[in-house]
């Protein structure tokens, strides 16, 4: 680092030193809100990333309308999908709800794709006027902050992403995604959130959380994700913060010593009523499932490219069944179970007339409706119920044969409990 | 958002989100766009600051909304539209759906207060329809939704841009 960007660094205000801490919320709506103030800085001191989502929704919709914000938050680890994603393509839920490592599922509310986070990711969101919003402008602030680090290869590529060319396994020099962008716009206010890896400890694993296993068999209206090889961009968070803070200063014409422009905010922020609303909102099973785009699967869909084979995803000896359902709002609204050959019942057999138990013989269920029928996809906890295993040649049941077991493994069921906010 | 988003119906077949800020060539230069319904002489087209247009039937009972070339132009390929489920009362400047492209989802707001009665499902389909045709409200365009009309809604009008005002509002923007 040049001796002259030492001096620099101490002649800004280190965000540590700020006082201006929200000490109660009333604090904080009043900064949120002051019509005098055209530019202001917020960083939180949460880690929820419901809570930190639902702050920027907040300043999303109550700051004035000329004015710009910047807003500075890290989560513990996440999974976050876009506005219009279905969480059955894009999210291992089984490893997700399973693992020691507590990852949440969060959807946002912008557009975009998946991304993970966690404590070494920092995220920055920058709101202003529509009739100013462009979709690379603060990317490049961001670029010119991590360049002040010394991060000399940032730039923003064609898809809005901050890149960093980096060596790969055969010493080749590609570009690694740092950062990922998504954009939220209203009337009058427009967001930019993007995500920027800087040490995270999870690099390895974040591909597990995001290998859906159910992905081959799904075709879905909605938007797809873009997988991109990530990297950490190694430099501290609190200079990261500083950094962009200081670029935002600079644009936004803040003067370094207007410490009422730089504000700390923490959970208290959850008194706001819109925030607590707002928080709601995000954690309702109704948003991050039953906002899901309508979906099929289907055990003969099978026509992308599968991360693994598909008889492993499948398994050969359940080619004799096929399974489908429709999904809207998360919900199954049609389902099919074809038995082919294992049993005396016409081919088709639609669960929403009768129901065939393999393991039992036949059995009529003209009078029940089918036990799937409207059921939502994330709380149906054991597919095995209603789905059990082929008999064997001895009239056993076959555990190796189990539909149900599969569909298990392939929507990740098991250990769902519903997002709570926990501070 | 979330509580709109619930009553929102989702509609959108898979693209992959490829962003396009070129003016793509089938784009048809604003206000030279003109279908004919079936309900023969409409009123004219309106258009709201956040770039959504009405347009009323002769009876002022029922109506087309739309968002306008200006803003299917900016906003790139729409990869996935939400649409309201039906009927909605609305009120001027509420939420009824909502379009995602390049990574960004904005707000289709109503022009006017009234009843959304019907949705444009072609775009649950295929959403670049509203790309090729926004300010079509024939079968095959990209009109987003159908209004009943009160009174209210038609005064409501009265707040909104003609085309020549709002060409010359877009050209300030």
């Amino acid at each position: 680092m040049a001796p002259s960007r030492g001096l620099l660094f101490r002649l800004r205000p280190s965000i540590q030193s700020i006082k201006s801490q929200c000490r109660r919320y009333s604090q904080f709506v009043a900064a949120a809100t002051d019509p005098t103030l055209k530019a202001r800085v917020f960083i939180s001191q949460t880690t929820n990333p419901y809570l930190n989502l639902s702050i920027e929704h907040y300043l999303l919709q109550k700051t004035p309308a000329d004015s710009t914000v910047l807003f500075l938050y890290a989560n513990s680890p996440c999974v976050v999908i876009g506005r219009n994603q279905n969480p059955w393509i894009e999210v291992n839920l089984g490893v997700l709800r399973n693992e020691k490592l507590d990852v949440k599922l969060v959807r946002r509310r912008s557009g975009g794709g998946t991304v993970f986070h966690d404590e070494g990711n920092v995220n920055y969101s920058v709101i202003c006027p529509t009739s100013a919003f462009n979709r690379d402008k603060h990317a490049e602030m961001v670029v010119r902050a991590l360049k002040s680090l010394g991060a000399e290869k940032a730039r923003v590529n064609e898809r809005h992403d901050i890149v960093m060319d980096k060596g790969d396994k055969e010493g080749i020099l590609k570009p690694f995604k740092v950062s990922g962008s998504a954009y939220k716009l209203t009337r009058l206010r427009s967001l930019h959130h993007g995500t920027c890896l800087l040490s995270s400890p999870n690099l390895q694993s974040i591909s597990k959380y995001l290998r859906a296993p159910a992905k081959p068999f799904i075709k879905a209206r909605g938007v797809d994700s873009v997988s991109s090889p990530i990297t950490n961009v190694g430099v501290e968070i609190s200079k990261f913060r500083e950094a962009v803070a200081s670029e935002f200063r600079s644009m936004y014409g803040i003067r370094p010593e207007a410490s009422d422009s730089f504000l700390l905010v923490d959970e208290k922020a959850r008194e706001v009523p819109e925030i607590a609303q707002g928080l709601d909102e995000l954690l309702s099973d109704d948003w991050i499932y039953g906002q899901t785009p309508q979906f099929t699967f289907s055990t003969e869909n099978t026509t992308t490219t599968a991360d693994e084979p598909l008889t492993s995803a499948w398994p050969t000896i359940l080619r004799e069944c096929e399974i489908g359902f429709t999904a809207k709002h998360g919900r199954l609204t049609e389902v099919s179970v074809d038995f082919k050959g294992r049993v005396d019942e016409p081919s088709k057999l639609t669960l929403r007339k009768k129901l065939s138990y393999i393991s039992s013989g036949p059995v009529e269920m003209k009078q029940m409706k089918s036990p799937l029928i409207n059921r939502e996809l994330h709380k149906i906890n054991d597919w095995e119920e209603v789905l059990p295993p082929f008999s064997g040649t001895d009239g056993e049941p076959d555990v190796d044969a189990s539909p149900g077991k599969t569909m298990n493994r392939l929507f990740g069921v098991g250990n769902y409990e519903p997002s709570v906010y926990v501070g | 958002m979330a509580s709109i988003a619930r009553s929102l119906r989702p509609a959108a077949s898979r693209f992959v989100a490829s962003s396009s800020r070129r003016a793509p060539s089938w784009r048809i230069s604003p206000f030279q766009v003109r279908s004919f319904s079936a309900s023969g002489a409409a009123q004219a087209k309106k258009y709201t600051k956040d770039h959504e247009w009405i347009e009323l039937s002769e009876d002022k009972k029922t109506g087309y909304i739309g968002i306008s070339e200006y803003a299917a132009h900016a906003l790139g390929d729409v990869v996935y539209v939400e649409l309201p489920t039906t009927p909605m009362e609305v009120k001027a400047g509420d939420a009824i759906g909502a379009v995602e492209s390049v990574k960004s989802a904005s707000d289709i707001n109503s022009p006017i207060s009234g009843t959304i009665v019907a949705v444009n499902e072609l775009l649950e389909e295929r959403p670049g329809t509203i790309n090729k045709g926004p300010e079509d409200e024939s079968s095959a365009g990209g009109w987003v939704a159908k209004v009943e009309v009160d009174e209210t809604g038609v005064k409501d009008l009265d707040d909104l841009m003609d085309a020549a005002a709002y060409k010359e509002f877009t050209a300030e923007e």
